[in-house]
């Protein structure tokens, strides 16, 4: 790829992203699912833990923070593609001489980035509405562990996207994928709350080593081991991020020939 | 080098049918095609409903793999060299979808400037250009869920002449628009040919295909009957008349019978809302017309008519006189 290429690729997402966030933030679905929806829980957390709340706020807040930020990723993500071809732009898209899979970066980097916005929201409102005193234990671990977050997350999306456009079987998964990624994510409770049977699950998940590394570098606690430091939680969150990468770009190949050969690039 | 090569061209589709006793039927959408299209020609495909227009066109432009054979676009393989080929064409399939609604034209435009990797510069006045082509301009910062079909078809005329391609595919472009916003796009595609563009049309509209193209390819159940001049194809139907009947309430085996006469050649029934207009195509003119009139109920039959044949009557003796769904208003 030559760098005009390139430049012509980032041009694309920087396009995307702004049109994106131009149709969403008018969605009343997705404000639901990364405003409201993140806000009602932090509000529940604060309230089921309100004589602890003051102590642990920034723990609920991140907590709650990455309910919206999986939920938004699993429903755009995993309509991208869908959206597109109900829309009949997926064949307008494919005919261009841009692949796809550029297309959807800029598409899941504005869901993400729209996510993030609840944990703002969220802290603003505990600082705000409770007058908690809210600190982050290591600002400079944290920010780092969040745009490693960001990095996994985006890559994700880029699986989550052609994985449900491969089939309509697979259409039926997403709302089931949302809550319990919530409790085996470790966001707003320890995993170590939960039978061991779960452990190996919640270590393949992606969100739980980001609610790792954002709990320990906020709040300091949410460390299943302490003594492992915070850098295995930006190991595995780059790990995840390259195997995601590898394996986006064999679902795009695969999603775009099957639709090619289906004749479902356009919705008959 | 042909701008459009097209060899045995093949595709089968296969649809599910039923939910609970699911079985799967094959339908041959293309039944081995061939054609070329030199550069700098108007090309016309034309075919009634279900003939393969579409597919071919989704095939040439990179969006459906075939079942067999081959196709290439200025030399580059629609399937293995998809790549070299989508810079280079530009395409609009008939219809409203295809577009982002909530978002304006310009930003629907803009946004497929950069698909098309064009320069923010050149795409700025490019955009401006298009939309005053397409008679738009004015209304291009409304959303396109405000726009009516019409204008959302002239939308997407200007999407697919952003980048300026070298081949078009035109897939029925007139279709939903009004007669005048019809002729104004007729000639911007005239006006296309001039600039030595390569465009490839599809149509039902026979007078469309007269009226623009340098050759017509007659596609019906998936196979090509015939590809020529337009004045050629006349041709096909110059020692013919044509008889019209108007008729009020005909059962289709009287015209079963009708077609079944000796000398006639083919037969088609036109809709109207009271009446329908039953036209027969023979070598006779007037000397069968008692022969017609033995098989009709005569109290039923109005006005009647022989007339030279035009092109849509070669049309109809090509794609087998069932032209009840390719009419020409
Ligand atoms: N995705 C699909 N799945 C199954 N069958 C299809 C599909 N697309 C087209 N067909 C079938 O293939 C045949 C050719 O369709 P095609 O759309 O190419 O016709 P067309 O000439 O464009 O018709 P029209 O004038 O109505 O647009 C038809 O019988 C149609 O039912
Ligand atoms: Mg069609």
């Amino acid at each position: 790829m030559n760098r005009s290429t390139l430049r012509a690729y980032l041009r694309v997402v920087a396009t995307v992203f702004l049109l994106h966030l131009k149709m969403q933030a008018v969605d009343l679905f997705v404000v639901f699912t990364v405003l409201i929806q993140p806000l009602l829980i932090a509000l529940l957390a604060i309230y089921i833990q309100r004589d602890k709340a003051p102590d642990i706020a920034i723990y609920l807040i991140v907590g709650s923070g990455m309910t919206g930020l999986w939920s938004g990723l699993l429903f755009t993500s995993s309509f991208a593609i869908r959206g597109e071809r109900w829309y009949g732009t997926l064949e307008m898209l494919v005919g261009t001489p841009t692949p796809l899979g550029v297309v959807m970066i800029g598409k899941v980097l504005a869901s993400v980035l729209l996510s993030l916005s609840s944990m703002v929201v969220g802290y603003l409102m505990a600082a705000a509405l409770f007058r908690f005193t809210l600190y982050i234990m290591d600002l400079p671990g944290f920010l780092i562990s969040l745009a490693l977050t960001l990095l996994a997350f985006v890559t994700f999306g880029l699986v989550i996207a052609p994985f449900f456009a491969l089939s309509p079987a697979v259409e039926g998964w997403v709302n089931a994928l949302e809550f319990p990624v919530y409790v085996l994510g470790g966001f707003l409770f320890p995993i170590l709350m939960l039978p061991g049977w779960s452990t190996p699950l919640s270590y393949m998940l992606s969100p739980y080593w980001a609610a790792q590394a954002l709990h320990a570098t906020s709040s300091g606690s949410g460390s299943v081991y302490p003594n492992f430091p915070v850098a295995l939680d930006w190991a595995m969150l780059l790990l995840f991020s390259a195997i995601y990468i590898f394996l986006s770009g064999r679902l795009f190949g695969m999603v775009l020939r099957r639709a090619k050969i289906d004749a479902t690039l356009g919705l008959q | 080098m042909n701008a459009i090569e097209i060899r045995n061209l093949r595709r089968v589709y296969r649809a599910t049918i039923g939910t609970l006793r699911r079985h799967i039927r094959e339908v041959v959408a293309l039944d081995g095609i061939s054609l070329e299209v030199r550069p700098g020609e108007l090309f016309g495909l034309l075919g009634p409903n279900g003939a393969g227009k579409t597919t071919t066109v989704k095939i040439l432009t990179t969006l459906l793999i075939p079942t067999g054979g081959q196709a290439s676009i200025l030399g580059f393989d629609v399937v293995g060299q998809a790549d070299r080929v989508r810079p280079r064409i530009g395409f609009i399939f008939g219809g409203e979808r295809g577009l982002y609604w909530r978002l304006s034209a310009c930003d629907n435009l803009r946004y497929f400037a950069d698909l098309y990797h064009m320069d923010p510069d050149r795409s700025r006045r490019r955009i401006d250009e298009l939309l005053e082509l397409v008679g738009l301009l004015g209304r291009e910062d409304e959303k396109v869920e405000g726009y009516s079909r019409g204008m959302r078809q002239r939308l997407h005329v200007a999407r697919a002449l952003l980048h300026d391609p070298e081949v078009l595919f035109l897939d029925e472009p007139t279709m939903g628009l009004d007669p005048v916003g019809a002729r104004e796009l007729r000639q911007v595609i005239r006006d296309l040919k001039g600039q030595g563009k390569t465009i490839f049309l599809t149509t039902h509209y026979m007078f469309e295909a007269d009226a623009l193209c340098d050759r017509i390819a007659v596609i019906n159940h998936g196979r090509i009957v015939a590809l020529d001049t337009p004045e050629r194809l006349k041709g096909y139907v110059r020692d013919l008349r044509v008889i019209e009947l108007e008729v009020f309430g005909i059962a289709p085996p009287v015209i079963d019978q009708v077609r079944a006469l000796p000398t006639v050649d083919a037969v088609s029934v036109e809709d109207f809302e009271q009446k329908q207009i039953l036209l027969v195509q023979s070598p006779q003119g007037s000397e069968l017309i008692p022969e017609i009139l033995r098989l009709l109920d005569t109290a039923r039959v109005g006005k009647v008519v022989v007339r030279e044949p035009t092109l849509e009557d070669a049309y109809v003796r090509l794609v087998g006189g069932d032209r009840g769904l390719a009419q020409v208003d």
